[in-house]
């Protein structure tokens, strides 16, 4: 989560226009790496949603950041194809520094969900249904 | 120790705010937000040294890290919360101990790149590798920072009495 969270943070500050000088086109080369990591989160998320599915699944906090994660992500993909074909004028692309904020609040969600899971679950093992 | 740590924290509220309904995870959010901020300048850089986005300059990325040091202060404050509320949940702990000692590592090998190599990293152009120092340094602080994340994952596994520590 710390590399996938870290290189979006990373790009998205580019992106927003700090650092300016920094070549776009380039940044894409760390997407690779940020794609193996989101396919770790995914199976280890996936395992902890195995082991206590009732837990996961019956608190909407979880809803929400699977949401805000794939909105996230989508947006990191748009990011990616985007730095295919940007060069430093690109930089002024009004849509892409809107998307590079709304990614800095959709990881302060993720994270934020995440951490509150742990907090507002209200059911831990399934056999309370049966 | 941990009488000094509680009455500070209890002398400016920290104790009755980390005590609160939603203060623990509140600040857990921030930890960790921090973290990502540090993780995603600091990781950048020291991935560019290990040679991925090469056409980057590394001068250039270097203007990332004050965001990390942020990160990193947010993290201080945050930290000392966590400590200071429960101090005999975290001074007594193996996984803390392992994580300061991570930090305290990557600290140092933080100041050995800005005292050794920090000057030539900076000089290497767009397409070239950095320093054969600089990246043994970069692979040395990726490998302390996935410790500290890992590290701080485990805390609440190993919690006292009923795991080694070193001085309990």
């Amino acid at each position: 989560m710390g590399f996938v969270v870290g290189i979006n943070i990373a790009i998205s500050l580019r992106l927003t226009g700090f650092a300016a000088s920094i070549p776009l086109a380039p940044l894409r080369k760390f997407y690779p790496l940020h794609w193996w990591c989101v396919g770790l989160i995914v199976l280890s998320g996936i395992g902890l949603l195995l082991a206590y599915p009732a837990k996961a699944l019956t608190n909407p906090v979880f809803y929400v950041k699977l949401l805000a994660l794939t909105m996230a992500l989508l947006i990191s993909r748009y990011f990616q194809n985007f730095l295919a074909q940007a060069d430093t004028a690109a930089t002024h692309n009004r849509l892409i520094v809107k998307l590079a904020f709304l990614t800095f609040l959709l990881w302060i969600i993720t994270i934020t969900g995440g951490r509150f899971l742990a907090y507002t679950n209200s059911v831990l093992l399934a056999s309370r249904f049966f | 120790m941990i009488e000094l740590l509680l009455q500070f924290s209890q002398s400016i509220g920290i104790y009755q705010f980390m005590h609160s309904t939603w203060g623990w995870p509140v600040i857990e959010s921030l930890h960790f937000i921090g973290l990502c901020l540090l993780f995603g300048t600091v990781g950048v850089f020291d991935l560019r040294m290990l040679g991925m986005g090469k056409a980057i300059p590394l001068i250039e990325l270097h203007k990332l890290v004050p965001i990390g040091v942020a990160g990193y202060l947010l993290n201080v404050v945050t930290g000392t919360m966590f400590l200071s509320s429960a101090p005999d949940q975290y001074l007594y702990n193996p996984a803390v101990q392992s994580k300061f000692l991570f930090m305290l590592l990557a600290g140092i090998n933080m100041l050995l790149f800005y005292a050794t190599t920090a000057a030539a990293t900076r000089a290497t152009p767009a397409h070239a590798s950095a320093p054969t120092r600089a990246r043994f340094i970069a692979a040395v602080s990726l490998a302390c920072w996935c410790a500290v994340i890992i590290c701080g994952r485990l805390i609440t596994y190993y919690r006292p009495p009923y795991h080694w520590c070193a001085w309990c």
